[in-house]
Parts: structure tokens; C-alpha cells; sequence
């Protein structure tokens, strides 16, 4: 299984994004090793069988750790409303193409502009990235769709480089309801779907947003002034017509979700030598944890 | 994994958590624990686009800042187009927003008549050496406007051509003066 392949699904008999069902939670390296567990005193001896209970404390320790800190993976430092003013993030379509729903975040027109308020854009991207992460950090299947022939290739490239997936062509009516027929019988789903785009190349809302909502998979979204915000799980009302907007976002993506997935393996080394130890030191551990990397 | 594909009832998570609490779906999904953790600023509930009906206009204001109506005075007089603006340059200053720093100075010095200061700026503008054409008179003033081009400072580059000119060709010389007046950018030394 091949990450990071962008997949032109259309006729592809080997099915790109589809991984093979992988083993759920995560187990420890060395299952048989005897380790003196937390619980008992130091010194005493302890049965060999604690491995999988250890384990299994282990990577429940792992998916709750970033769940109790409110920006475990730092997103915040990636942009300012600065460098979203720079990347013309704020500049909307004209007043005629407005979508109804898109007026709460736009915050005033200028000569016939809309211009996209970028306090509320900052709030909800800082969201949308902090999911993005945790889903990463989770080992989650993360799929960039956009129907945007200009920004295709870099979309691709983007996604090669996170080690995720990109499908920036012609999105066949049931590849996310019908996928055991298009894909192959065993087939994961995208855990998250990254809409860059969320028309299509008729400016009509893409179908992957309506899929998506259908299959119980949460998306993220860049919402321009045109387009229907209201299925996106997490949008984020920006610019998604000018270049240094959409290599700005993608700059963004790439770096959250090689972070996330950076702290992942940063956890697991942590938690693995800490073990002998006990886990009562891990919870020392994990407190410097947050300063650690990037 | 059993899902129910009702995109129009209520949000994603919203569904999910009903589906595990009776017990269909046995096992939680990735995101269901960051979704809870970290909710997003509105539930993801679908709503029918409606069409606005009547009198009933959008809630959104128009950006408009005082500097608009001197800008909109010195668009009226002079027209647009004597420097082209350069967008890749942030600090960019255009002739306009020159124009406009310049009445605002004179404004807070203690000036209250809007033609007097629309004029003392005009003048200063002018001896600082930015070139300010009035829309009606730009016709009449074609033929004159060419020799104030040779006039200012950026002109010294035509007349060092005309210079060089001279020396190598004095058959043609009253030819190459004519067309170099008429076409001061145009030139290229031979």
C-alpha cells in the first residue's frame, strides 16, 4: 500500500486510496516484554501478562493526551490575520454572486467586492487545522478534493508530500456511496475529506460535500463568497481564486499534517521508553510533551 | 459500518452519536472523539437556500472610507491613467493617494473651503513634479503636452539620444528630430 499517490480513480483497477483494514487500536512494539506496571511497587514482581493491558493503557494514553490540551499541535503560529491579508484571503467575488449563507462572515463590500472578514476566517481556520491534526495524529485517511484545473497539480503534490490523498479530476457519481462496486469489497473510507474547492467546474456545489455528509465523514472547506457553506463540517470562508490564497492553505495543510504526524511518532517513542518506568512518570512526560518538536 | 445517509436531518455528529447510543453502530469513529472535544463554531445542520422576496435586503455594508470623496473630486477632474499602478509593490503610492495625503495635510493645517484646498493641492502636486491632466482640455493640449514631457527631469534621456543622434547622421537629422519629439520613450540609440 503506496500513501501519498494521487488517485485519478476513474478506471483504476488497483484502487489507490483504499487501504487494507489495519489492525485497530494500536498495539506496543513488544508485546511479551515484562514490565513491572504502574499499579503495583516498585521492585515486586510482576507477571508477564501485563503486556497488552499496558498496551492497551498505553494507546488509550496516546489518543486522549492531545484531546485535553486546547492547541496541543500549536496551529495558531502558522498564520495571522496579517498573512492572511497578504495572501489576499479577504478579497470575495462580486456582490451578484453571493450565497445567502456566506453573509455572516463576509464583513463589508467594497465598490461591488465582498470582502471576507478575516477575524471570523482566522477563528474557524484555527479550528478546521486543529481537527485536521488530530485527525492525523490519529492515523485518520485524509483526502484533498478540488475541481480547480489551475491548482490541481499542486493540490497533488501536496498531498504527496503529507503522505495523504488527492483527487483533483472527474469525481465518479458513487466513489464515496457506492465504493465496494467502483473501489474493490475491502475499501476504507477517508476518515477526513479537505475541500480546497467546493464548487465544481460549473460553479454548482461539488457532490463529494453532499457524499461526505451522507457517509458520516467530516469535512474542511475553504468557503468563497459563492459557494453554500452549510454542509461543510468546519469551513473556512477564504479566497480559494487566487493563487498566493490556495498556496497559502496548502502551505498550511501540509505543515499541520506532517506536525501531527511528527508528534505521533514523538508519543509512541515517549510512551515505549517510558513504560518500564511506569505510567505514573509518563504523566510528567507528557506535561513537557507539548514543547517538544517543531 | 451502519450509516444512515440523511444528509438533510440533522448535523454528521449529531446522527452518529444517535446511532451509537441505540446501539447500531458498535464502533465509535476516528473523528467522533475530536468532533466532541473540539466542536465547530456552527453545527453542520443543512439548510434550504431561500430566496430573498420583496424589499428585503442583505445585512451588508458598503466599505467606504472620507478620503472616497476626494478621491471620487480627483477622478472627476483629472481622469485616470497618468501612472499606471504597480500592483507587485506593496508600498505602492498611486498619483491619486498622493493627491489625497497631500489635501488632508493641507486640510489639518487649518484650510475649510474644499475648492480652495482641491486647488492648493493641485499646485503642490505640480511643483513637486507630478503631472496632473484635466479631462476636457486633454485634446487641446496633445501637441503642447509633448514639449512639457521633454521639460521634466525624466526627460534628459531623449535629449542624450538627440545628442548622439546629431554626430553620426546629419542628412536625416531634421527627420530624427521630429520623430524623436513625438515619440520620446519610443527611441532606441542605433
Amino acid at each position: 500500500m503506496l500513501p501519498g499517490k494521487a488517485a485519478g480513480c476513474t478506471g483504476l483497477a488497483t484502487g489507490v486510496w483504499p487501504r487494507p483494514l489495519r489492525p485497530r487500536p494500536l498495539q506496543s512494539a513488544t508485546p511479551g516484554r515484562a514490565r513491572p506496571g504502574g499499579r503495583t511497587l516498585a521492585g515486586a514482581a510482576t507477571p508477564a501478562v501485563s503486556g497488552p493491558e499496558d498496551s492497551a493503557d498505553i494507546s488509550d494514553k496516546i489518543l486522549s493526551e492531545p484531546l485535553k490540551h486546547s492547541d496541543f499541535f500549536n496551529v495558531k503560529e502558522l498564520f495571522s490575520v496579517r498573512s492572511l491579508f497578504d495572501a489576499r484571503v479577504h478579497l470575495g467575488h462580486k456582490a451578484g454572486c453571493r450565497h445567502r449563507f456566506m453573509e455572516p462572515y463576509i464583513f463589508g463590500s467594497r465598490l461591488g467586492q465582498d470582502i471576507i472578514d478575516l477575524e471570523q476566517t482566522a477563528a474557524h481556520l484555527q479550528l478546521a487545522l486543529n481537527f485536521t491534526a488530530h485527525v492525523a495524529y490519529r492515523k485518520g485517511i485524509i483526502l484533498f478534493v478540488s475541481r480547480n484545473r489551475q491548482f490541481s497539480h499542486l493540490i497533488e503534490t501536496t498531498a504527496r508530500n503529507c503522505g495523504e490523498y488527492a483527487h483533483t479530476r472527474y469525481f465518479k457519481g458513487g466513489l464515496l456511496t457506492n465504493a465496494p462496486l467502483l473501489l474493490g469489497p475491502m475499501v476504507c473510507l477517508p476518515d477526513l475529506i479537505i475541500f480546497l474547492h467546493t464548487l465544481n467546474n460549473v460553479f454548482e456545489p461539488h457532490v463529494a460535500v453532499r457524499d461526505a455528509a451522507k457517509m458520516h465523514i467530516p469535512t474542511v472547506g475553504i468557503v468563497d463568497t459563492n459557494c453554500n457553506p452549510c454542509l461543510i463540517t468546519y469551513p473556512i470562508p477564504g479566497n480559494d481564486d487566487s493563487p498566493p490564497s490556495i498556496h497559502l492553505f496548502c502551505r498550511l495543510f501540509q505543515t499541520t499534517i506532517n506536525r501531527a504526524k511528527q508528534k505521533r511518532r514523538q508519543m509512541e517513542a515517549l510512551y515505549r521508553l517510558q513504560g518500564p518506568e511506569g505510567l505514573g512518570a509518563g504523566v510528567q512526560g507528557s506535561a513537557a510533551s507539548p514543547s517538544l518538536g517543531a | 459500518m451502519a450509516r444512515s445517509r440523511l444528509e438533510t436531518v440533522g448535523s454528521v455528529f449529531s446522527r452518529t452519536r444517535d446511532l451509537i447510543r441505540a446501539g447500531v453502530l458498535n464502533e465509535k469513529p476516528l473523528w467522533f472523539d475530536i468532533y466532541n472535544a473540539f466542536p465547530p463554531l456552527r453545527e453542520p445542520v443543512f439548510r434550504r437556500p431561500r430566496l430573498r422576496y420583496g424589499k428585503a435586503k442583505a445585512a451588508i455594508q458598503d466599505i467606504l472610507y472620507p478620503e472616497d470623496r476626494i478621491r471620487a473630486k480627483f477622478y472627476s477632474a483629472y481622469g485616470s491613467g497618468q501612472k499606471a499602478f504597480d500592483l507587485f509593490n506593496p508600498n505602492f503610492k498611486s498619483t491619486c493617494q498622493q493627491f489625497v495625503e497631500k489635501y488632508i495635510e493641507l486640510q489639518k493645517l487649518g484650510e475649510t473651503d474644499e475648492e480652495k484646498l482641491f486647488v492648493e493641492t493641485g499646485k503642490a502636486l505640480l511643483a513637486a513634479g507630478v503631472i496632473l491632466r484635466r479631462v476636457g482640455e486633454a485634446r487641446t493640449q496633445k501637441e503642447g503636452s509633448h514639449v512639457s514631457w521633454e521639460s521634466e527631469p525624466t526627460g534628459v534621456k531623449p535629449q542624450t539620444v538627440l545628442e548622439k543622434n546629431q554626430p553620426l547622421q546629419e542628412v536625416p537629422q531634421d527627420q530624427h528630430l521630429e520623430t524623436s519629439e513625438e515619440q520620446p520613450k519610443g527611441l532606441s540609440p542605433p
